[in-house]
């Protein structure tokens, strides 16, 4: 048993919300108030532990230890992960109240599976062994589908069903993966895995199938079909959750079995290079699709599919210039998390206010709904890339590893999605300034909607300022290892 | 993503790929050891210490205890996704004919007490909580089938509780034994069985309760 003392703040992370959802449930018309406590407290302790965390912490739960036990750890990466989640947790819960607020039949649906979303994020970034991060994983994908289904309208109900059906396969290949690795080196536990892990044959079936199954969740073109109709037709504060938070989870994973079990083997530059140049083919299909949209929900989902292609760069550039490609890479997906949940709250306020979101049709919107329409256009900056935001300094990082690893190629396509970007938002600012040539009824916006759209917008601008801190809290046990 | 009636082409080569896929996957799995060592040894070496005398429960619900727990909340949120979708089917007014109306009435009662040595079994011998509370949701949608209905007290909170004791009662107890142990889910070996049958006890009852929950399709008595 073990002796020495551990913070107790990481499992707080993960019980808390998990409290919250049951109470939530049970007390179902004190639901939003518990939710919003619940966002408030683990809020509080991610921000507690940011500052606690000085090394890399390892729980052993039970106190058996790995591996025979289930370990948690918490490292830069993770607190990164956490911060980003709780930051937008919380932004979400508050709009949230004021959204459900005229609709309890959703509201007490929505509470639960929401908290019990949260856990699964936390304990996933938290999780140091396979199978518990599969068990996170479809605690994950079960509770994002029924969210993704809550709006109850056709379109929800079909996007969430082909979701629910890609989400399964995903975990089901990436299950296929643990099985393998546990059968061939007697370990579930992801550190165990590194030290025993040889380049044979089966370890590279499990690279090959928990990598399918995790980018298919990640929806990485030409798997990303789903994510639109599922994203788009979610009620509002599901689709912020989804595109921003739910998305990089399997990414996460990726990235942790990436860096600690296959990376050392050496898979040969064929894997880095064909993640590399999906990402790059995201980005360019994700903007164009978006370009062409007609309906501002839409338009936003496509614009994650382009956003999430960045994160791919990531391994042909780290395989070249090392962890500073890692660095630029969770920079763009923390800036991403914020932007994209202000940009689908501020859709959100904007669909309430004039009941659609058509965009040629957004008659005047920046004189009725100013809050918003400013929360969409400094978001937007962060997308597309311009100073001073999270979106640009995660881009500058990533073009100087472009730059210094010699491949103009990246550099390239970094650019056009940063133009394709401004392109695709300025068409939304542009209708939002014009008169329509139909004027609809218009509905009042309660205010906190308003104003938690424009805190996680100028959030992104922080992101830009506050950039050496971050890095620093990033580097907590250098989770990227050194350096070639 | 392949629509209706697709192309011969495209069918061909999803058809190839798999093949190609099913040849890889049998080529590697054959190549492999066919016995492999595992944890096996870890968990016999512990077992003195677990609580209990059979390694699988052993394993499930102390030394990857917190797996067992997150499980708890995955079939717990399955529920609340399908509660979320619609309000129940209504019931219908037909009367079951003679033999339906006898049947649950001898065979629940033996389903029931199944149920309970099935738990009590897991202690010593493959059993637990999970095959207590299939056991118990079957007698239950065979109740749902032969015309019983939930009764309206017990469609409001007190169903919502059943549904959320077992993982609740695993999220007290873990939390409430870090000032013994010092860690999450470290059961103080005095009182490991005890815990053990009492979270199991309430997570049969939960499982049993949440399948036959499933089974009505939404939640009873719920208007939208």
């Amino acid at each position: 048993m073990a002796a020495e003392h551990v913070s107790l703040l990481p499992v707080l992370l993960i019980f808390l919300p998990l409290i919250g959802a049951l109470l939530s449930f049970v007390f179902r018309r004190r639901a939003a108030g518990l939710g919003i406590a619940t966002a408030v407290a683990v809020f509080v302790i991610a921000i507690a532990l940011a500052f606690s965390l000085t090394r890399p912490q390892r729980y052993p739960v039970g106190g058996w230890g790995a591996p025979l036990g289930i370990d948690l750890v918490v490292d830069g990466l993770s607190l990164i992960m956490l911060l980003m989640s709780a930051t937008v947790g919380l932004g979400v819960s508050l709009y949230a109240g004021g959204y459900f607020h005229a609709r309890p039949q959703l509201a007490r649906a929505f509470w639960p599976l929401w908290l019990g979303l949260w856990t699964a994020l936390n304990g996933l970034f938290l999780a140091a062994d396979i199978f518990n991060l599969y068990v996170t994983l479809e605690l994950l994908g079960l509770s994002a589908v029924a969210l993704a289904a809550l709006g109850g309208s056709a379109a929800a109900l079909g996007g969430a069903m082909r979701y629910l059906l890609v989400s399964l396969l995903g975990s089901l290949l990436y299950l296929l993966g643990v099985a393998l690795l546990y059968h061939a080196f007697g370990s579930v536990d992801i550190a165990l895995l590194g030290e025993r892990a040889s380049a044979q044959p089966v370890t590279l079936a499990a690279l090959v199938l928990m990598t399918v199954g995790l980018i298919l969740k990640t929806a990485l073109f030409p798997f990303h079909f789903w994510l639109p109709p599922a994203h788009a037709s979610a009620s509002s504060p599901v689709s912020a959750l989804l595109s921003a938070l739910v998305v990089k989870a399997s990414f996460y994973i990726l990235l942790r079995l990436w860096l600690e079990i296959f990376e050392p083997l050496n898979p040969g530059r064929g894997v880095t290079e064909l993640l590399g140049l999906l990402g790059a083919l995201a980005v360019l299909w994700g903007s164009l699709q978006a370009l062409r949209q007609t309906r501002l929900k839409l338009l936003i989902a496509y614009s994650t599919v382009a956003q999430l292609g960045y994160l791919f760069l990531g391994f042909p550039l780290a395989a070249a210039v090392g962890p500073a490609a890692w660095q630029a890479v969770i920079y763009l997906a923390l800036s991403h998390a914020l932007a994209k949940a202000a940009l689908f709250m501020a859709a959100g306020n904007i669909v309430l206010f004039g009941g659609h979101d058509r965009i040629a049709d957004l008659d005047r919107v920046v004189q009725r709904l100013p809050l918003s329409l400013a929360a969409f256009a400094i978001a937007g900056i962060s997308l597309m890339g311009l100073p001073p935001s999270g979106g640009f300094i995660g881009k500058w990082l990533l073009l100087e590893a472009a730059i210094e690893a010699g491949q103009w190629w990246w550099v390239v396509i970094i650019l056009i999605g940063g133009m394709l970007a401004a392109a695709y938002l300025f068409k939304v600012i542009g209708f939002a300034f014009t008169r329509a040539p139909v004027s609809h009824e218009a509905n009042a916006v309660p205010p906190v909607m308003e104003w938690t759209a424009l805190v996680l917008a100028v959030g992104t601008v922080l992101l830009g300022l506050w950039v050496s801190p971050l890095l620093a809290w990033l580097a907590t046990g250098n989770p990227f290892g050194v350096g070639p | 993503m392949t629509p209706r009636g697709a192309a011969p082409w495209l069918r061909f080569s999803v058809a190839l790929l798999l093949v190609g896929m099913f040849a890889a996957l049998a080529w590697v799995l054959l190549g492999l050891p066919p016995r492999s060592a595992g944890l096996q040894p870890q968990v016999a070496a512990q077992m003195a210490v677990s609580g209990v005398d059979h390694p699988v429960t052993a394993v499930l619900l102390n030394f990857r205890g917190y797996d067992t727990l997150l499980e708890m909340a995955v079939l717990l949120l399955a529920c609340l996704g399908v509660w979320s979708l619609s309000p129940a089917v209504p019931p219908t007014d037909e009367t079951p004919g003679a033999m339906l109306a006898a049947l649950p009435r001898q065979l629940v009662p033996l389903m029931v007490l199944m149920a309970g040595y099935l738990l009590w079994r897991g202690a010593t011998g493959p059993g637990g909580a999970f095959q207590a509370g299939a056991v118990l949701g079957a007698a239950g949608v065979l109740l749902l089938l032969t015309g019983w209905r939930l009764p309206v007290r017990w469609q409001g909170w007190r169903l919502r509780l059943l549904l959320i004791a077992g993982v609740g009662m695993f999220v007290l107890v873990a939390l409430a034994v870090v000032p013994a142990s010092g860690v999450l889910l470290g059961y103080p070996l005095p009182v490991a069985g005890t815990l053990i049958l009492l979270i199991e006890a309430l997570a049969g009852l939960s499982i049993g309760v949440t399948l036959m929950a499933l089974f009505l399709g939404g939640e009873p008595g719920a208007s939208r």
